[in-house]
């Protein structure tokens, strides 16, 4: 068997046992996710929630954005607080004031030490006690509790209502007045918040810890760190070293032994033709631009909000409150990226099979007019549904379903599958002479249209929920399309694809490419299948979660350990012959993606990845910190990095301006450096010092968040925001030169002095 | 914030003065016909120094609930700040002649001067409300 079968039979074998591991841990998820009660009593028979006011409350807090305001169970957004820590801590206060004052007619806080003490004890018991009953499938709560949740059911009435009592917290928490419409859903609403802190802090039957494995930290009702999360995290160091060591020793034995590739004279890609349908994909570079600027702006706006409810002076908060903007600025991230990678697909398709299909371009166009569609349609229903405009019945199939990343209505959802699946048929047609031909590049092309077909079918994960699945159940597919879809098969097609380009160039063997591209998936296939599980450790999941999570998930360092060997490799086909100047930006931007994936994907990753770190790091500013770092620094810098070798083809005639490509890289990096570490880390390490000295919920406090010395970091993002924007405005100018600009006179670079004399 | 006020107005100020004072320096070097007037340190040090300055000026007014368009010195600062900008970018690198650079270096200063006058007399009309 040949090192390609055997490499591919191993890549299957992989790929079938990690994925029946997936579904089969998934499985157990279905079974034992926390109950959801038909009702909650009182133990003299009142009703205080019914399952329906629980589900329905669900759907109000979906409308207003979901994981966009606050967050629920540690997922979500970073300025309101995490409402089941929050619910947790303000039911407790009331339980023990409400117990203090009765025995002694005083508040908890004026006890002395020992009675506190007493009361500790007595709280705990009483919130972790598992008081559902599955033959009545009711959970029962104490008169005292339930005196308790409905002073905290007013508070959150109040809350996203328009009380004058609240308009401070109001603005701490960027939420506009009415934020929930009527009295009635709020009152809902806080039936799932209630549902959400039960699930955090009630023992699961038969274990030692809550249905959340005891997230959030929360010492008053013994919320503390599992054993397993311990353990765990201790074997995940464990694996990651043998993996590196594993690693280092295969680079040690199989790396650098080819002799160098001559480079051709001439730049092969000058010499493709560009065909109509190639030439189509130039207005998907231009959507990347707007959406990419657009994400910029509302990114701006998303991060103002933290500090002031309007936008100096302008009341924008009424019209595009901070749940929409945060909202459209993740959900843009992913379509930019998409956008910018699914043009460099159909761009380079033909380019592999040297084969235009018939109707191509027309099927490049529609595709396009579809994405289009498809971003104003579904912005526009969110806008309604978080305006409160939509009503709740229409609201998971046009509104907004609140589910970070995937917060497209059905509808939307569908119609995006629908055009990926249109995006695969036209790269299939194109591939299709190069998947017959056998030839060297047989493989990488096979791969590359794996990756296609993968990326089209695993975007149906998104479709697995329907409107009223649980909690956990959700969670469990939208990281198959978060973690599964963007961080595995986009990356397997950029891999690919990158590895392609090198081939086409001439500086890489096919040969030593499809052995390097297969080796490198299933590596990092190892452990990101599997790895799926770190964002679930605390998701009303099972241990196997938390041991399958960190195990797998630590692996996905490996390969970031040596990527200084990949970084110099591309840095060495930048210099391996004079006409790859042509190439520099192209290169440069992809060892920007190698920078970042070391320490945006690996160190800021890593940070927070360990059951244990991510136990008390969840959802403080540590989570952004890797956000921006690894899916920007690596998949947006991929996709700008991508996109000019495709501007390279399409706009071969005119000359680049390179002073604009280099203002871009520099101030798009340095701009992103400052904004890790002027605000992001020093303030989720500041977060993490609040979370280990009193608890979650306190990080995420508006006490917390107040603090002047949050205020000033927030606002020390500004001098990288601004060079991170200007970067991107250099960049824009730079793709709108080489349509509106004088033509010019290209310096032939595609050749090398002598072949060209 | 507001109990940052004095310290972030102190930079505002500090980098105010480091602004105009390194803009004249260019300008100078410029008459002197001199290459370090583009030289890249000078440059980067004076992107550096204005991002402060837009970052504290940003501070300020959120701190004191005073925006450009609502109130009116702010307004004007803006508007000739952008003037300034122009005037400055044909005094270093855009005008084709000396007498225009020169002319436009001239005029930025004197911009700049009159901003820092609004600043002071937080008035529209700067130096000349009191004619």
């Amino acid at each position: 068997m040949s090192t390609t079968k055997r490499l591919w039979f191993a890549l299957g074998t992989l790929l079938a046992v990690t994925f029946a591991a997936l579904l089969w841990v998934g499985g157990g998820i279905y079974q034992q996710a926390p109950p959801l009660p038909e009702r909650v009593v009182v133990a003299g028979g009142q009703t205080l929630y019914t399952r329906a006011d629980i589900e329905r409350g669900r759907q109000v807090w979906q409308s207003m954005g979901g994981h966009q305001v606050g967050s629920v169970w540690g997922h979500g957004a970073l300025v309101a607080p995490d409402w089941t820590a929050d619910w947790i801590h303000r039911e407790s206060q009331a339980l023990l004031d409400a117990w203090a004052q009765r025995d002694g007619g005083r508040r908890y806080a004026e006890l002395d030490e020992a009675a506190q003490a007493a009361l500790a004890v007595r709280l705990r018991k009483e919130v972790r006690t598992n008081t559902y009953d599955a033959a009545s499938n009711t959970i029962q709560v104490s008169a005292d509790r339930a005196a308790a949740m409905e002073a905290v059911a007013g508070h959150y009435v109040s809350l996203f209502g328009d009380d004058p009592a609240t308009a401070g917290l109001r603005a701490t928490y960027a939420l506009r007045d009415n934020t929930v419409d009527t009295a009635e859903h709020r009152r809902a609403m806080s039936g799932f918040f209630f549902w959400t802190a039960w699930a955090a802090t009630a023992q699961r039957p038969g274990a030692a810890a809550s249905y959340t494995s005891n997230w959030p930290y929360d010492p008053l009702v013994g919320n503390a760190p599992t054993s397993d999360a311990f353990l765990w995290s201790v074997f995940s160091v464990l694996f990651m070293i043998a993996g590196i060591g594993l690693l280092a020793w295969h680079y040690a034995v199989w790396h650098g032994k080819e002799k160098p590739l001559t480079p051709p004279a001439v730049d092969p890609m000058s010499l493709l033709t560009i065909t109509p349908s190639m030439r189509a994909t130039a207005k998907y570079f231009w959507v990347v631009i707007a959406l990419f600027l657009s994400q910029i702006l509302l990114g701006a706006l998303t991060a103002h909000y933290q500090v002031e409810r309007d936008f100096y002076g302008m009341e924008l908060s009424s019209i595009l409150p901070y749940s929409l903007t945060r909202s459209w600025h993740t959900e843009l991230a992913v379509l930019w990226i998409a956008t910018a990678w699914l043009g460099t697909g159909l761009y380079i398709a033909p380019a592999v099979s040297g084969h235009e299909p018939r109707f191509q371009r027309l099927g490049v166009n529609l595709l396009w007019v579809c994405l289009l569609i498809i971003v104003v349609g579904a912005f526009a229903g969110q806008w309604f549904a978080v305006m409160q405009k939509l009503g709740l019945e229409h609201n998971f199939w046009f509104g907004h379903q609140g589910w970070e990343f995937v917060d497209l209505g059905r509808f939307w959802q569908i119609f995006l599958f629908i055009g990926l699946v249109l995006w695969l048929v036209l790269m299939g047609r194109a591939l299709w002479p190069a998947l017959r031909r056998r030839d060297d590049l047989a493989s990488i092309v096979a791969l590359l249209f794996l990756s296609t077909v993968c990326i089209a079918a695993f975007y149906a994960a998104g479709l697995m929920w329907g409107e009223h699945s649980h909690l956990s159940i959700v969670e469990y597919w939208r990281w198959w399309v978060v973690h599964l879809w963007v961080e595995g098969f986009f990356e397997v097609f950029a891999v690919a694809v990158v590895s392609f380009l090198f081939v086409k160039l001439g500086l890489v063997r096919a040969r030593t490419a499809t052995v390097n591209v297969l080796f490198a998936t299933i590596v990092f296939m190892a452990g990101g299948v599997l790895g799926t599980f770190h964002h679930l450790y605390f998701a009303g999941t099972t241990t196997a979660v938390i041991a399958l999570g960190a195990s797998f998930s630590a692996l996905e360092v490996v390969p970031l350990a040596l990527i200084g060997l990949e970084a110099h490799e591309t840095w060495s086909h930048g210099r391996a012959t004079p006409w790859m100047q042509r190439y520099r930006w192209p290169i440069l931007f992809f060892l920007a993606v190698s920078f970042w994936n070391l320490v945006g994907a690996g160190l800021f990753g890593f940070l927070i990845n360990t059951p244990l770190a991510l136990y008390y790091m969840q959802g403080l500013n540590l989570t952004p910190l890797h956000g921006h770092t690894a899916l920007f620094g690596v998949y947006g810098m991929l996709g700008l990095g991508l996109m000019l070798v495709c501007l390279r083809g399409l706009r071969a005639d005119r000359p680049w301006a390179e002073g604009w490509l280099r203002g871009a890289f520099w101030s798009m990096n340095i701009g992103l450096s400052l904004m890790a570490l002027l605000t992001l880390l020093p303030l989720g390490v500041l977060q993490l010092s609040a979370v280990l000295d009193h608890g979650y919920w306190q990080a995420r406090s508006a006490e917390f968040m107040n603090q002047p010395i949050v205020h000033l970091l927030v606002w020390m993002r500004v001098p990288g925001d601004t060079l991170f924007a200007v970067g991107a405005l250099l960049f824009a100018g730079f793709v709108a030169r080489l349509w509106l600009g004088r033509r010019g006179t290209a310096p032939d670079l595609a050749v090398l002095p002598e072949a060209g004399s | 914030m507001v109990e940052f006020y004095l310290q972030i107005k102190f930079v505002h100020i500090a980098a105010v003065i480091a602004s105009g004072s390194l803009f004249a320096l260019r300008g100078l070097l410029m008459l002197a016909d001199s290459r370090w007037s583009r030289h890249a340190l000078l440059r980067y040090t004076s992107y550096a120094i204005d991002t402060t300055l837009l970052t504290a000026a940003l501070m300020l007014t959120t701190i004191i609930h005073q925006y450009p368009g609502a109130q009116s010195w702010l307004t004007v600062k803006v508007l000739c700040l952008v003037v300034y900008i122009v005037l400055g970018t044909f005094a270093l690198k855009r005008g084709r002649t000396r007498g225009i650079r020169l002319a436009c270096f001239i005029a930025a200063i004197a911009v700049y001067l009159f901003i820092v006058s609004v600043a002071r007399a937080h008035h529209p009309l700067g130096w000349f409300a009191s004619l």
